[in-house]
């Protein structure tokens, strides 16, 4: 009866089906037919879950010209998986859209509905530079309050806020809400919008207003959110009026036990109450495909929680305990000197890229990376002080050097696929003419220096003048890509920290074997690695000395992060002491290492 | 879902085109104004079938009447706006990028051809320009080719070669409907009807006559290739795999007497119109697209005029029955057309009405959506159209009247007064009443503002029964029926009645002293009354009475002169009548009339 005939080819995501019938939550998220949260402990195959089921859905249950929206937590996640999702035929676009819930309500919200309400926006929107926003947030504190010492409650008050005309906006925070007020009024004044306003505009959109619904969910009847925990109220309630009240079929994906972004106003429950609505079916995966059984018992002894979670692993793992009483510097050349080439020894194959190092801010980052620059180790940082952060453009651009490096001859990275990305950034080019211009300056810049032993500096340098600049000027939505763009040209320039990169390693940046990786605990989410060594785990950083209670159990879910990353190998590393500009503290080693030991020991 | 609105500037015939649609169009209008141009419009926005390279338009698409050479600032915009689809998920989905309003909402699609951004000269040749298409009035927001996919127009031209395509099975409509359910039989059960197919064949085949033809062809090829090259031919009815069966089936007429391509043109058009519907609904139901919009040019050329009735009624009023039901509407249809007979079956709100601007020199587009008509006036226009085939919407001018009185005399009258209705393409129609207002809400300036002109009645009214005199009905209807609808809001709260009552003839109202047949008597007629009612009427005293009255010998008693035309039959005295003033070529004439035709004769000439 099936028009699909015998001989016609099973599409790729049925084959890889196959690899989740063994999983019983696997296999129960990939058959669940409406509402579903998947609650996924570390390394239990959550992503391979979710690209699976999104594609089977593409296939069966979403006909063009709909689509599934897909919101990750943030642009990484994003890359991450598109590329998972390109592996089994699908490509981003129209039908299967992927980003960061900024550029969802961004895109999908505010740019096609936002002019027909009364929403305080100007057109063409233009996003403000990450600069933009810290000034202008001084400008709006100092006006209110007379202090700018005061960022994080800002950020916080404002996401968890939401309903402007209710009582608590003015009585909770008077402050607060008038700093905030100012600064929204400053950001209107001059035109733009800020990350946080995309959202808390789609919020308002989606509930004030019937037929935006009713359009988001003809375009989108599925909508997927990723590392749900992290993403705070208002994507949760843009959530709840999208699914419970409107009728989009919701795949939520996420760790109570992950939710480390309480200062941005995430908070696990969010997803905890979300699994035990009647209308969601919630499955968990509780089997452990990354690390060894000890580290798993270590882990919930940290989280101080019975999760349940199984590794699949017939090696157990181990945990090495390294007191380092010189201080944090002599931490950072301990671990460079005896920690990762004992590690690099202890197991055939094993490579430098296999390693991670996690620390708990970029002050740490400085002390790692001062150490390693003294190896022969290449390195990728991620953390507040890397060189450059991250943006769109920069992910782009690593994979025009990746393709400049190698890929045009292997075509691991296609050319058509970074022009179609190019000419999406240049979306105010309107007509097809002016999008010639565009691409085939690109092409040609590309095509002319296919050189990867170009220094980074002269690479971009040309690229920045003969193809970046005049998009950036130009697009009203990449001023902060565009101060990141500047941020990494600088950072490559004569005496700037990555004057000695070549386009190939710039290309690699991606996640490569030859690369050390050096990350906050907080930027370590979703990755893993052979080998995870966490530096400086003193007691008053983590937790830190003056931490509520729920600070503290973040604190437990941060370090738990940490743990769970790896495969085979964590090593936690302390002095017993640290200082900073108030002093020096002795506290001893952090508690939960304390209690991570006494259970073994035990 | 359906059009709303399409808007033309500097396209072609078209200076400057802002016209709603209803469910459908029908566009009208003579020849040469424009309506393959229309719909050409409309391909530019919604075929996917049209290529980029036909998008890129010369410089003589622009309108004639723009100053040349081209300025920088001229460019050709068509914007189509659609309604009608939010409860259409599919649709929705498609059109939710573009939306312009949202309750209820409507989307649009615009393409634009204009110089190339950042020209510094004015542009001079072709390729100084490039075309742009984008949605909801936001230039960035540009519109993907999926859109015209899922959404499409399709195109029959006037002079297509219906036979031709149902004869080819490449082309033939017949081709998508047989695949789909080929796919959809059980593959034992098409073996075993193969079989049987098989079985029959062979047995005709075996028959000596045919076997020896069979044998004769292959023994030829052989001898002109030898055998390592010749095709192995083989006589059957179908081809012997079961996949293929079905599709080998072709449609006979005339209950399989006749193959298609013996049918005639009218049926080969029948056939096609119906299969081409059906394949369309198909699509929309397989879900490859979700709307088609059916552009079908003259389609009368082909067809009898009854069919044609038939055809379109279906098609048009289809729609307006199930108003309620919108999974339905698959298509929106949109025909040019000259043919009185699809235009007496066409719904008042789908006709589009094409006509040379007054200064000529470009065309516009008008259509009857939004006219503040109740659905009776709806009804009313709407048999009237029925019955006389759409003349009111392919006249040059109008004059309405209240009578077939005035419609057999109004011609004669204005004839010899130098107009000649028929060759200015003005028609007299009456509305058998005095209820004007819906025609002149059709016809007026809010309408399809057609130069048009009333002639009504005074109608005095005898004294009440206590001896009070009445006021005559004319005036009233004059005001409150027809400038109503004629003068804009302002003009009508700035006017007092009176004040609207002498400014009726500027706006082509005409009202006489009495009545019809009193006015015609008195302005210089009566001899031909006279006649006339000699020899119409039955008894003496009538004719006497006439006599008398026309030779000045009895004053004239209204009410009998009336009663006594009403006796011997309106029609049958004013066709009598105007036989009459044919013949004598009198200038005479009520002043009313002459005016109101001087009235529409002058804007009809105008244009």
């Amino acid at each position: 009866m099936s028009r699909v005939g015998a001989n016609a080819a099973k599409p790729p995501y049925m084959l890889s089906a196959d690899q989740l019938r063994e999983n019983d939550g696997q296999w129960q998220a990939y058959n669940s037919t409406g509402n579903c949260v998947i609650l996924a402990g570390p390394g239990s195959g959550k992503t391979k879950t979710l690209t699976i089921k999104l594609a089977r859905m593409l296939a069966e249950d979403v006909l063009s010209p709909r689509g599934i929206a897909c919101i990750t937590f943030n642009n990484q996640c994003a890359r991450e998986l598109k590329k998972r999702l390109s592996a089994l035929g699908i490509v981003d676009g129209r039908r299967a859209w992927i980003g960061t819930v900024h550029s969802f309500c961004l895109q999908h919200i505010v740019m096609p509905y936002g002019h027909l309400t009364k929403l305080p926006i100007k057109y063409p929107i233009t996003v403000a530079s990450t600069d933009e926003v810290r000034r202008l947030q001084e400008k709006a504190l100092n006006e209110t309050i007379g202090s700018v010492r005061w960022g994080p409650r800002f950020d916080r008050y404002r996401r968890n806020h939401l309903d402007r005309r209710a009582r608590e906006w003015g009585l909770d925070d008077e402050q607060a809400a008038s700093a905030i007020e100012r600064y929204e009024s400053l950001l209107v004044e001059r035109g733009l919008i800020d990350f946080d306003g995309m959202v808390l505009m789609g919020f308002y959109l989606v509930q004030g207003h019937k037929w935006i619904r009713k359009a988001l969910v003809a375009r989108f009847p599925i909508l997927f959110v990723d590392e749900y925990q992290d993403l705070g109220p208002a994507l949760h309630r843009i959530v709840h009026g999208l699914c419970f009240e409107a009728g989009i079929r919701l795949i939520a994906v996420g760790d109570p036990d992950q939710s480390i972004y309480g200062f941005t106003g995430a908070e696990p429950s969010l997803l905890r109450r979300l699994a035990r609505r009647s209308d969601v079916e919630a499955v968990r995966l509780l089997l452990n495909y990354r690390c060894g059984s000890a580290i798993i018992r270590a882990s919930e002894v940290a989280l101080g929680e019975e999760r349940g979670f199984r590794s699949s692993r017939d090696e157990p793992g181990a945990l090495f305990f390294h007191e380092r009483p010189i201080g944090i510097e002599d931490q950072a050349h301990f671990i460079c000197e005896t920690v990762i080439p004992e590690a690099l020894g202890r197991r055939v194959g094993r490579k430098i890229g296999d390693i991670a190092v996690l620390y708990l801010d970029k002050y740490d980052g400085d002390v790692m990376a001062g150490a390693v620059e003294r190896t022969d180790w290449q390195f990728i940082r991620i953390d507040g002080n890397n060189p450059y952060q991250p943006s769109p453009v920069t992910y782009w651009l690593e994979d025009c050097a990746a393709w400049c490096t190698s890929a045009w001859r292997t075509g691991k990275i296609r050319l058509s696929e970074l022009v179609r990305r190019w000419l999406a950034f240049n979306e105010s080019l309107r007509t097809e003419s002016e999008r010639q211009v565009a691409r085939s300056a690109l092409i040609k810049f590309l095509h002319n220096q296919r050189d990867a032993n170009m220094p980074l500096n002269s690479w971009l340098s040309l690229f920045f003048t003969n193809v970046l600049q005049v998009c950036l000027d130009r697009e009203p939505r990449l001023r902060d890509d565009k101060e990141k763009v500047e941020q990494l040209l600088t950072a490559t320039g004569n005496g700037h920290p990555l004057e000695a990169f070549t386009v190939a390693f710039f290309g690699g940046q991606g996640g490569s074997p030859e690369h050390l990786s050096l990350t906050t605990l907080h930027s370590a989410k979703g990755l893993e690695y052979d080998v995870v060594v966490m530096l400086a785990l003193e007691e008053g950083r983590i937790p830190y000395y003056n931490d509520s209670d729920d600070s503290i159990r973040e604190k437990r879910r941060l370090f738990y992060v940490g743990l769970t990353r790896a495969r085979h190998e964590v090593h936690l590393v302390y002095s017993g002491w640290y200082s900073n500009r108030f002093g020096t503290f002795g506290n001893g080693r952090s508690r939960f290492v304390d209690e991570v030991e006494a259970h073994l020991i035990s | 879902m359906r059009i709303s609105k399409i808007k033309l500037e500097n396209f072609r015939n078209f200076s400057s085109v802002d016209v709603n649609l209803g469910d459908n169009a029908v566009i009208v209008g003579e020849n040469k104004i424009g309506k393959s141009n229309l719909l050409y419009a409309l391909r530019l926005v919604l075929d996917p079938s049209l290529p980029d390279s036909a998008r890129k338009l010369r410089a003589e698409d622009f309108w004639d009447g723009l100053k040349r050479p081209l300025s920088k600032d001229d460019r050709i915009t068509i914007a189509v706006d659609l309604t009608d689809f939010e409860n259409d998920e599919n649709q929705l989905a498609v059109l939710a990028d573009h939306l312009i309003e949202p309750e209820p909402m409507v989307s649009r699609l615009t393409y634009v051809w204009q110089p190339l951004p950042g020209l510094t000269h004015k542009p001079k040749k072709d390729a100084d320009y490039e075309f742009l298409m984008y949605g909801g009035d936001r230039p960035e927001n540009r519109v993907s080719y999926e859109v015209r996919q899922r959404l499409p127009m399709e195109l029959m031209p006037a002079l297509r070669d219906c036979e031709g395509d149902l004869a080819r099975w490449t082309r033939s409509p017949l081709r998508p409907l047989l695949d789909k359910v080929a796919g959809e039989i059980d593959h034992d059960e098409l073996e075993k009807l193969a079989k049987g197919v098989e079985k029959s064949t062979e047995k005709v085949t075996k028959v000596e006559q045919v076997r020896s033809v069979g044998q004769s062809i292959r023994d030829k090829l052989t001898e002109m290739v030898g055998s390592a090259q010749a095709l192995e031919t083989v006589l059957r009815f179908s081809p012997t795999d079961a996949d293929k069966l079905v599709r080998s089936l072709r449609i006979f007429i005339d209950g399989g007497l006749r193959s298609v391509a013996d049918a005639s043109l009218g049926s080969a058009n029948l056939l096609y119109l119906a299969l081409k519907t059906l394949e369309y609904e198909q699509f929309v139901a397989d879900g490859e697209r979700d709307h088609t919009f059916l552009a079908i040019e003259e389609p009368e050329a082909h067809l009898h005029p009854s069919l044609q009735r038939l055809i379109f009624r279906t098609y048009l009023q289809a729609r307006g029955e199930t108003k309620t039901n919108d999974s339905r509407k698959t298509s929106t249809i949109l025909i040019t057309t000259h043919s009185p007979h699809i235009a007496s079956v066409t719904p008042l709100r789908d006709f589009v009405v094409l006509r040379a601007s007054e200064d000529g020199g470009a065309t516009e587009a008008l259509s009857t959506v939004g006219l503040d008509l109740t659905d009776e006036d709806v009804a009313d226009l709407e048999r009237y159209i029925d019955v006389n085939r759409g003349e009111l919407l392919f006249a040059r001018g109008v004059i309405l009247v209240e009578g077939d009185a005035e419609k057999f005399l109004v011609p004669v009258l204005a004839h010899n007064q130098g107009h000649n209705l028929d060759e200015l393409g003005i028609v007299v129609c009456s509305i058998s009443g005095t209820n004007f207002y819906p025609y002149l809400t059709l016809l007026g300036p809010r309408g399809l503002n057609v130069p048009v002109a009333a002639l009504t009645d005074l109608d005095p009214r005898g004294p009440k029964e206590d001896g009070s005199p009445r006021s005559p009905l004319g005036p009233g209807r004059v005001v409150n029926q027809m400038m109503s609808t004629l003068v804009d809001d302002a003009t009508w709260d700035a006017n007092s009645f009176d004040e609207l009552s002498n400014m009726a003839s500027t706006y082509g109202i005409f009202m006489n002293n009495h009545t019809f047949e009193v006015d015609l008597f008195e302005a210089g007629l009566a001899g031909e009354c006279s006649e006339a009612m000699a020899a119409v009427a039955e008894g003496e005293p009538m004719k006497e009475r006439m006599q008398r009255w026309a030779s000045g010998m009895d004053v004239l008693d209204v009410d009998v002169f009336l009663s006594d035309i009403e006796t011997v039959g309106k029609g049958r005295f004013a066709q009598r009548l105007a036989s009459l003033v044919a013949e004598s070529g009198t200038v005479s004439c009520p002043a009313y009339v002459a005016e109101g035709v001087k009235h529409v004769a002058g804007r009809c000439k105008r244009r």
